[in-house]
């Protein structure tokens, strides 16, 4: 299962996840848009756990072939119902969108950690 | 699947339109009698005084109807709507509908509202609201096609009309495949609501994880045995592309985020509170039977020795776990659930494997120990017949207990319900009577007149004594009482009684409150809660919105807030998201008033139709106290020291008879009592009839609403 | 004696929380108990004690239906 493994105590919370993150996804440098969350010795970021899925009511959540957890967007109704039931407060909203967002381990913050406090997992 | 066939008889275009801070400014008009079809602007007086959902409803109702017009008649409509907020994606319980109708049970208003997708995909469509008026000549369907702008009204003869085969056949029909099926949503009902006062409207949703239909109820009043006079088979709506900002709110984000609160709440939650997400409502059928509070043999008991077979926990075990059943979009209370796979043990579809939406709490209590049956799948079966042959289960079960105390006292035998032995608990004779409803015959169409029909025909028909059938028929105003025991509860007594449309709980259930914790000692105590709840509960009905997710989970520090009954926190979040959507700046004292003046306006409403005054607002004693020795004597330590402490009455070599007189005489006069706190609170005279000072305190001093006070004055 | 929501409540010796509870038949997952006016945390049902003419509330909250 793919996903993004974390050392928390590696971090240092620059940031620098978060910028990447946003500018990858939505075109802006914003923590608010970052799936990606860092500070105080924390990285808060989707495990893939996948208890969203069960959630979802419309089934707008699935698991794709390696195992990440993904939004079908035209699915998705924006009742961010996954978002209140994540245990890892990883789901994220922001208000100028109509869908959540997560993390999806694409590994671009993995790349640019300068502590490598981040990196891909790829393990079964 | 057999084919339908389907004749066009009348075709309408309409520009699809946008919603603008909840509203359409627009609403539709179909009389299925002329098939004349109309759009009507919503006026700003609509928005302001009557604010949507069954505010809506009555007010058209009130332009259709004369005083005299009949249920039957064909200016009756039927009024469909959501409200502003209705629709919105975020916020548990944002998807109902509010029905409005002239009742065949109670021959004024009543509203009922439902779940399912039918009202928010109305208002997307492009109306806040579809009255419906005449009377079809043939069986018709009327379809609403939401994505292109077109409405069409078909002949459709023919073919069967239960739910849970009609329903799947048009959402089948309508949807272009799979993946459409999710923007369909049917209203229909059954055979049984034909030959019934007591037909319901089933609402459907798409449920695209078990791959087919699920239905959610209108059920009081008998809107379905309207629907079915005016030959009216189907409503069908298609509507797609649902997001959450569909009702252009002017603050999308304190939507999300005051969702996301409560999604949150409920996560964290719900399962040590009431475990809606597990099994909706019927969570508390022990807790009332160990409260002495579940209705049992026709409301005599509050309590069986059997409860535990009917336990939530053996629900349980029978609905389907883990799964997101909400009603609408983001309700994660979740509390639609639902037994799969079952398989039917009697009747027409004997043999078939379907999915029973519930049991709800009503439905395991009414069905349940108020008939004396104490078998899962045999609720579970009435439950699904009632919802598919479209009857109200609360009805059908508070009748059928009526029916059974009348049958062990001898007013009715076997020779008068035509072989059927209908004593607490008889399983077979139940199903019959049910299937009976389906096919209009024998003692089931007596039966399926309602409690106060059976009263008479019992009086006048088999000489029964008036007195003990007006006692013991647990119906008033013509509509059945809901599954709670009130005896012991003055407050709920009134909460029942001093109603609109009936004793359903849907207004005020105050009974913990009052009878264990002992919070409003006083009538003026109790007053206020029959003030403040009923306007509280009434706002959910002008919105679209369901009423659970305001207190069936609390946030943790509720305990520590100044009022946690009302439960402050989710309060301010419905006055947050109805100013989110509308744009407008309300706190929840205008919250109230919005209320008040859609309640003040029902009961005008029942005034002008010849009800709804003080007369009407009395109880049969069985909700009040013992009737019979048997009740008396099963609680008899209680009763008696009632006596004692609230009488000073010396019980010794007294006979039963004695005591339940004695307590009967304070009882009804402590609902006088109640009745004068609670007309004195809010604002209307000794006769319950609204002043002219509060009307025009709340700003409804309409002239035809003046017209009707200054009459009854 | 105590009062239990504000009404006359049998008291004996070493009477706990979690007693009255039981021997009320307060079984609804959602009560609030106080004594004297002070929250009594679930956890603490068991080990607080109470004592004679005591007022204690144990409000169920359900206003629902």
């Amino acid at each position: 299962m793919k996903l993004l493994a974390k050392d928390e105590s590696l971090c240092i919370g620059c940031g620098e996840c978060e910028a990447v993150c946003s500018k990858t996804y939505f075109k802006e440098i914003s923590p608010e848009k970052s799936c990606i969350r860092v500070g105080d010795q924390k990285i808060q970021v989707c495990t893939q756990c996948g208890e969203c899925i069960d959630v979802c009511s419309v089934a707008a959540i699935s698991r794709d072939k390696n195992g990440v957890v993904r939004i079908n967007k035209k699915l998705c109704v924006g009742c961010f119902m996954c978002v209140g039931f994540c245990p890892e407060l990883a789901m994220k909203m922001h208000g100028d969108l109509l869908e959540p967002f997560k993390c999806i381990a694409c590994g671009q913050c993995a790349k640019i950690c300068p502590t490598h406090a981040i990196h891909i997992s790829e393990e079964a | 699947m057999e084919k339908l066939e389907h004749k066009f008889l009348k075709e309408y275009n309409y520009e699809l339109g946008a919603v603008d801070k909840g509203y359409t400014n627009r609403t539709l008009y179909i009389n299925v009698g002329t098939h004349e079809i109309k759009e009507k602007p919503v006026t700003s007086l609509m928005k302001d005084k009557f604010i949507g959902g069954k505010g809506f409803g009555l007010y058209y109702l009130w332009q259709a109807v004369t005083e005299s017009t009949k249920w039957d008649d064909p200016e009756n409509e039927i009024i469909i709507s959501s409200g502003p907020i209705g629709g919105i994606t975020q916020y548990p319980g944002s998807g109902k509908s509010l029905v409005v109708t002239l009742s065949p049970l109670t021959n004024m208003p009543i509203d009922s509202n439902a779940g399912g997708y039918f009202g928010p995909f109305l208002k997307f469509a492009g109306f806040d609201a579809l009255e419906l008026q005449g009377k079809a000549e043939k069986d018709v369907l009327i379809f609403i096609d939401g994505t292109k702008g077109t409405i069409t009204i078909e002949e459709m003869p023919g073919g069967g009309v239960d739910t849970h085969i009609l329903g799947e056949q048009l959402t089948e029909k309508y949807a272009d495949n799979e993946e459409d099926k999710r923007n369909i949503a049917v209203i229909s009902t059954g055979t049984a609501a034909e030959h019934t006062n007591i037909g319901l409207l089933n609402f459907t949703f798409y449920d695209v994880r078990r791959k087919g239909i699920r239905l959610k109820q209108a059920g009081r009043g008998g809107i379905g045995t309207v629907f079915r006079d005016k030959h009216i088979k189907a409503l069908v709506i298609k509507c797609a592309g649902v997001k959450g900002d569909l009702n252009h709110p002017v603050d999308k984000l304190t939507l999300n985020k005051t969702g996301i609160k409560l999604h949150k709440e409920m996560h964290d939650l719900d399962n040590s509170q009431n475990q809606m997400r597990k099994i909706g409502t019927a969570n508390i059928i022990s807790i009332m039977d160990q409260y002495d509070l579940l209705p049992t043999h026709n409301y005599k008991f509050g309590a069986h020795k059997d409860t535990f077979k009917i336990s939530p926990e053996v629900f349980i075990s029978k609905v389907t776990q883990n799964s997101p059943d909400g009603c609408w979009h983001g309700c994660s209370m979740a509390c639609a659930k639902a037994a799969d796979h079952f398989e039917l043990k009697t009747g027409p579809y004997k043999g078939q494997k379907v999915t029973i939406d519930g049991p709800e709490y009503e439905n395991a209590a009414g069905l349940g120990s108020n008939c004396g049956i104490f078998d899962p799948d045999v609720i579970l079966e009435l439950n699904f017949y009632c919802d598919t042959y479209g009857i109200d289960t609360i009805s059908y079960a508070t009748l059928t207990a009526f029916v059974m105390e009348c049958y062990e006292n001898g007013i009715l035998n076997k020779e008068r319900t035509g072989g059927l032995e209908l004593n607490f608990g008889n399983i077979e004779a139940n199903f019959e009577l049910i299937h009976q409803m389906a096919k209009g015959e024998g003692f089931g169409k007596i039966a399926g007149l309602g409690i106060r029909k059976m009263k008479e025909i019992f009086a006048k028909e088999y000489g029964a004594d008036p007195q003990f059938l007006f006692d013991i028929g647990m119906e008033q105003k013509g509509l059945e009482f809901s599954e709670y025991l009130p005896k012991e509860s003055l407050a709920q007594q009134g909460g029942y009684g001093l109603t609109n449309k009936g004793p359903q709980h849907d207004e005020a259930w105050l009974i913990f409150m009052d009878m264990v914790n002992n919070q409003i000692p006083t009538f003026e105590d109790k007053a206020e809660a029959l003030h403040y709840y009923p306007m509280f509960r009434t706002w959910f009905g002008l919105n679209g919105l369901c009423k659970l997710p305001w207190n069936d989970i609390a946030p943790a520090d509720n305990k520590l807030t100044d009022e946690p009954a009302k439960i402050p926190e989710h309060v301010q979040n419905y006055v947050d998201i109805f100013n989110a959507v509308t744009g407008k700046t309300i706190d929840k004292f205008e919250l109230i008033r919005q209320s008040e003046r859609v309640y003040n306006f029902q009961r005008i409403f029942n005034i002008r139709m010849g009800f709804g005054k003080r007369i009407h607002d009395k109880l049969p004693y069985r909700a009040m106290g013992p009737v019979t020795v048997e009740e008396y004597q099963s609680r008899e330590e209680r009763y008696d020291q009632q006596l004692k402490e609230l009488l000073g009455y010396d019980t010794t070599g007294k006979t039963t008879e004695e005591k339940i007189k004695v307590l009967r005489e304070y009882r009804e006069d402590q609902y006088e009592k109640l009745t004068d706190a609670v007309y004195k609170r809010r604002g209307w005279t000794m006769d319950g009839v609204p002043t002219v000072e509060k009307l025009r305190e709340l700003g409804m001093d309409l002239p035809e609403l003046l017209e009707v006070v200054e009459k009854h004055r | 004696m105590i009062k239990l929501n504000n009404r006359d409540c049998e008291w004996h010796e070493g009477l706990t929380v979690e007693e009255l509870l039981r021997l009320k038949n307060y079984t609804y997952p959602r009560i609030v108990v106080s004594v004297n006016a002070v929250i009594v945390p679930e956890e603490a049902y068991a080990s607080t004690v109470i004592e004679d003419g005591d007022k204690v509330e144990a409000i169920h909250l359900m206003a629902g239906g």
